[in-house]
């Protein structure tokens, strides 16, 4: 079995906020509708200040609590696949936002409008990629909600041409965001594979997750940089 | 392939083993249903790569494009060239597809029907035709040529690195003018002087594989730009072998964030903090004697005038041994480091000698009170510089013992934006050779020592000046880079500054000085007077004050050969490649260049220029005929790698790694020691001799515009406290804050990023800046975050929105570039922000001719 995690590590992250760039072109961000977003925060008083950069997408967690709330109510919109990823089916979204209210991360991003990358202009080349031609993922609706899919529209394909090894590890098949880190901060692959990079990681960082209180188990990992988010 | 059960399992094998199954099979058809859509819309849309070089900054970062049908689909770093520099792309390099697809460009040559020049006067562009551009300006240049080609200047700054500055060097030498002006004094500018006037060269790197401990003078890699690709993630893994950051800035800034110390030193101070370090390093006897005295001119013999003896033009050294001067090179010569000595009856200190002399008053308690460091932590930091140096000690590498000094002061624009921003570097210089850090193992790598022993010479001090921008000339005797900011006063008013002739003409290629320099408004009124040809690729605020646009491609459209940033290990070559052509722009800067020439009827004189500017040897560019840009990036290539095109068009780059011998050993080792090589210096004497010609010159030609006292503290030989008391600093009192700007990451400097959709949009913060004020400072004065405020100095005024935070210092607020931008050319979501620039006032160093950034004083308060 194979099961996607990440890792970022909070301590190499210098708060660039490439990755939530990256993430937003390789998803036809809309705007109002990151799926990434950098969390930065100040602790201390002059002159003693520490600072630091928190990136966040979607926590793909094993218990997903926005598929609870949206099965609860019969809509089933979300689904998570036997990789560990969570995704919104557009076409079943009713809008109602209990995902987003019920997310302990505050993921799921309702989208009212889809807006225009340069308002009131003609569309670029990359907006006019007829919907057909995209992955379903990147039809966006709007009135429905939309987050982090782990790339999983590049993950497909590695899954349809046998290479799932090569996940995480050529461009091709690693989620953007992990791909563009100047610093490395960042690492996707199979955790339940021992001798994965991710596991190593984990293990040798001392990396735990956002938030464990709530019991969602998430599949992204946080190598935190002192004290607790 | 078509995906069936079977066939998807079997694909499924190399993860799970094909013997068990992993899924129920409800699952698996699920799977298989999807991977059989997304198939099928890998062989409709198949994505493919191009390998290419980003030039959204000057890290030359190695990309590698995704393109589908023809779209740039997203812009992916190139892991190949993770090897020779960078490993991840920034967010601009990330989201570089919107500097192409940007609907605001300028897609056609406009010219301005509103004859009145001015930052809110609407030009009134029409559109015309490249023929009628093309003619307009050659008529214009034609004229200048046949009456005084100097009367053109010709600036560029990013266009620099689009294209090459061979290319507009080949064009300038070829009409015949020498204004030519890049950008560097806008930069750090007086890095380089300071380097050029201390070792003969410039460029520095730090060591960061071995370096233990790393003093960050202001250098921002995690927020500004320069090898910023290399120094972030050499840092980190620096960091995670142990190796300690301390950062030494009035921001807590992210290099702060990620340093295990910040010092948060008062702006425009760190001279003095270096000079006490340095005090401190002598009397506790914990300097590298053998380095000073072999490597450097610390044991040469100076004078009471401030000049060094010399013999048969040989400085001379106390030998010791004989009791007596001899040649400083005198392999006999045991030189003594410090110390008084009479000679011919004449009294003689050791340059060492002089410099301590100097520090006398420059204790920790006296640096405290300058710079607000707090003595105890400048004890005992220089306790802690001494340890890590491990002085005296070698490392073998590849089979050479090279000396292992893993402690590196280094340092970009914190040093150097300033008005004494060359001393403030020759601190930093000098502090690195006390410990024995240069050329060390872990220390400061210097690029090419002794390069251009020219530099090492007093000014001539030229007057009247020949250039527009009086670089090397009386007003700027080291401007070994060009003056900038300096050209527009000088076209306002030539009489001011001897300039023999009036500028008529000017050509912006990628640069928004305007915008870009200190106490900017007063740019404007020389460029009403000219003039003016912008090629850029958005309507900027110099396209303002532009008669005629030219566009030009983006770089992801064009062709280039690329530079590239070498790190300590690696070298490599690149080129860019042109993806696409948006608006199908028939001409990029190259070929604009190359269609002046041929019009001017100078096409010849311009190939025999580019072959001696790129230093073409064997495939070199011919006369009689013309090349597309991409024929011109091939001849290039060729010359400078002797591959095959194809090999760049496939790979984009091609790299080698650094041997140790030229790492360590090809510099100051191979050019500094010994008979016969000069010396490093650490008194830069010929300083003295340069002042003593700027003297004579302003009495000669009754110079009033010339404050000769200034200039005398400026040219002292060796660093000295003055240096950290800038003019706004002495005079403007009654305004009681540090002003200081910097680098934010999701712009790029003055131009063509502010309008991304996509870097406007990565927080709620990127859109816009702020003024960061400290908390308790801004308390007193009734601001709260978000207030907007005015921050007021002695030339300008402007209005922005207060950030508080914890980390700045109480006496010191902090505004980024690059927003605040006021063409109208620009829409208004690109206009968000406070323009500092109109701020700041404008001291340029009198050495080097920098604009300085980092010295003025404000007042603060609420709007």
């Amino acid at each position: 079995m194979a099961k996607f995690v990440r890792v970022i590590d909070t301590q190499r992250c210098f708060g660039c906020r490439s990755c939530v760039a990256a993430c937003a072109v390789e998803n036809h961000f809309t705007p109002d509708s990151p799926w990434n977003t950098m969390v930065e925060y100040e602790a201390g008083t002059y002159p003693n200040v520490a600072r630091n950069f928190v990136t966040m997408n979607c926590m793909h967690c094993e218990h997903p609590s926005c598929k609870a709330a949206c099965d609860a109510i019969g809509v089933h919109a979300i689904s998570k696949n036997e990789f560990g990823v969570v995704l919104i089916d557009y076409d079943k979204c009713i809008g109602c936002q209990y995902c987003s209210t019920t997310c302990p991360y505050g993921v799921p991003q309702y989208n009212a409008e889809i807006k225009q990358l340069y308002p009131g202009q003609e569309k670029t080349p990359y907006e006019a990629i007829p919907a057909a031609e995209r992955s379903p993922l990147h039809r966006k609706k709007a009135k429905t909600v939309e987050k982090c899919t782990f790339c999983w529209h590049k993950l497909e394909k590695a899954v349809v041409a046998g290479k799932m090894d090569q996940i995480g590890k050529v461009p091709e098949y690693t989620p953007t965001c992990d791909l563009v880190c100047p610093v490395q901060a960042r690492i996707f692959g199979d955790i339940d594979d021992p001798t994965s990079p991710v596991s190593a990681y984990i293990a040798k960082k001392h990396a735990t997750q956002l938030k464990k209180e709530f019991g969602t188990q998430p599949q992204v990992y946080y190598v935190l940089n002192g004290g607790d988010y | 392939m078509k995906i069936t059960r079977r066939t998807f399992i079997q694909g499924m094998g190399a993860v799970a083993g094909a013997s068990s199954l992993p899924f129920s099979l409800p699952t698996i058809a699920q799977a298989a249903d999807r991977a059989e859509n997304a198939a099928k819309m890998a062989a409709a849309n198949p994505r493919t790569t191009v390998k290419s070089t980003c030039v959204h900054c000057v890290n030359f970062c190695g990309i590698e494009a995704q393109m589908e049908g023809g779209v740039i689909r997203a812009i992916y770093p190139d892991k190949a060239r993770a090897a020779y520099y960078n490993w991840g792309i920034c967010p601009k390099g990330a989201s570089g597809v919107f500097n192409t697809y940007n609907p605001y460009r300028v897609k056609k040559p406009l010219k301005r029907t509103n004859p009145n020049k001015g930052m809110h006067e609407d030009p009134k562009w029409v559109e015309i035709s490249w023929e009628e551009a093309f003619q307009t300006i050659t008529d214009r240049l034609n004229k200048i040529k046949a009456d005084n080609p100097s009367k053109l200047v010709w600036h560029h700054g990013h266009g620099k690195y689009t294209i090459g500055d061979q290319f507009p060097k080949a064009f300038a030498a070829a009409f015949g003018t020498p204004n030519l002006v890049h950008r560097t004094t806008t930069c750090e500018a007086a890095r380089h002087v300071a380097d050029e006037n201390t070792w003969g060269g410039h460029g520095i790197l730090p060591d960061l594989e071995y370096t233990q401990l790393y003093l960050s003078f202001g250098s921002n890699p995690f927020e500004g730009e320069q090898w910023s690709r290399w120094l972030d993630h050499a840092i980190i893994e620096g960091k995670e072998r142990g190796m300690k950051m301390i950062v030494i800035e009035p921001r807590f800034s992210h290099a702060a964030a990620k340093a295990d110390e910040w010092i948060p030193i008062r702006p425009g101070k760190d001279a003095v903090f270096i000079l006490a370090l340095c005090k401190q390093l002598i009397d506790n006897k914990t300097i590298d004697s053998e380095f000073l005295t072999t490597y450097t001119n610390a044991p040469q013999l100076v004078g009471d005038d401030g000049r060094l003896l010399k013999v048969d033009g040989k400085p001379q050294v106390w030998d010791e041994a004989s009791k007596s001067a001899k040649a400083y090179d005198d392999p006999s010569a045991k030189a003594a480091l410090t110390g008084s000595f009479d000679v011919a009856g004449k009294t003689y200190r050791t340059a060492f000698q002089v410099f301590y002399d100097s520090l006398k008053d420059i204790t920790p308690e006296y640096a405290e009170e300058v710079s607000g460091v707090p003595a105890a932590r400048t004890r005992s930091l220089a306790k802690e510089i001494a340890d890590a140096a491990k002085i005296g000690s070698t490392m073998v590498l590849d089979g050479h013992p090279i000396r292992y000094r893993p402690v590196a002061s280094y340092t970009f624009r914190g040093l150097s934006a300033k008005e004494f921003g060359v001393q403030n570097n020759r601190a930093s210089l000098i502090l690195n050779m006390l410990i024995g850090s240069p050329d060390a193992v872990g220390g400061l790598l210097l690029e090419h020592a002794m390069g251009h022993p020219e530099y090492l010479e007093p000014s001539k001090c030229e007057y009247p000046p020949k250039r527009a921008d009086l670089a090397k000339s009386v007003y700027y005797p080291h401007a070994t880079h060009e003056c900038c900011q300096q050209v527009q006063y000088t076209v306002n008013d030539p009489k001011a500054y001897g300039l023999p002739y009036q500028p008529e003409m000017q050509i912006f290629f990628a640069t928004n000085r305007p915008f870009s320099t200190s106490d900017a408004i007063k740019q404007q009124d020389g460029m009403k007077k000219t003039f003016n040809v912008v090629i850029d690729i958005v309507n900027t605020e110099t396209c303002q004050f532009a008669d005629i646009v030219l566009p030009d491609l983006t770089y992801l459209e064009s062709w280039h050969f690329s530079p590239t940033r070498s790190t300590p290990g690696t070298k490599h070559t690149a080129i860019r490649q042109a993806l696409t052509n948006v608006y199908n722009i028939p001409y990029d800067a190259m070929t604009i260049l190359w269609e002046l020439a041929k019009r001017l009827g100078i096409r010849d004189a311009y190939v025999d220029n580019l072959n001696k500017q790129w230093g073409l040897k064997e495939t070199t560019f011919q006369k009689g005929r013309d090349y597309t840009s991409k024929e011109m990036v091939e001849v290039i290539w060729k010359d400078k790698t002797k591959k095959p095109f194809e090999y760049a068009l496939e790979h984009a780059f091609v790299g080698k790694m650094v041997s140790v011998h030229d790492r360590y050993l090809h510099s100051v080792e191979a050019a500094c020691k010994g008979p016969g090589k000069p010396r490093i210096k650490l008194y830069a004497d010929h300083l003295v001799d340069t002042y003593a010609n700027v003297e004579k010159t302003v009495k000669a030609n009754n110079i009033t515009n010339i404050n000769l006292d200034q200039f005398k503290v400026a040219y002292s030989p060796i660093p000295i406290k003055e240096h950290a008391f800038p003019t706004p600093h002495r005079e403007a009192k009654d305004y009681p804050l540090y002003l200081i700007t910097h680098k934010r990451m999701y712009r790029n400097q003055a131009g063509n990023t502010a309008q991304n959709p996509i870097l406007n949009a990565l927080g709620n913060d990127t859109a816009e800046n702020f003024i960061a004020v400290n908390a308790e400072t801004a308390k007193g004065l009734g601001i709260r975050d978000g207030d907007t405020v005015v921050v007021e100095s002695r030339v300008g005024k402007a209005k922005g929105r207060a950030k508080l935070t914890q980390g700045i210092r109480p006496d010191t607020i902090a505004v980024s570039y690059h927003h605040g931008h006021w063409s109208l050319g620009f829409p208004d979501y690109a206009k968000k922000g406070t323009w500092i620039n109109q701020v700041l006032e404008l001291h340029p160093d009198r050495i080097a001719g920098m604009n300085s950034f980092n010295d003025t004083k404000v007042k603060l308060y609420k709007a």
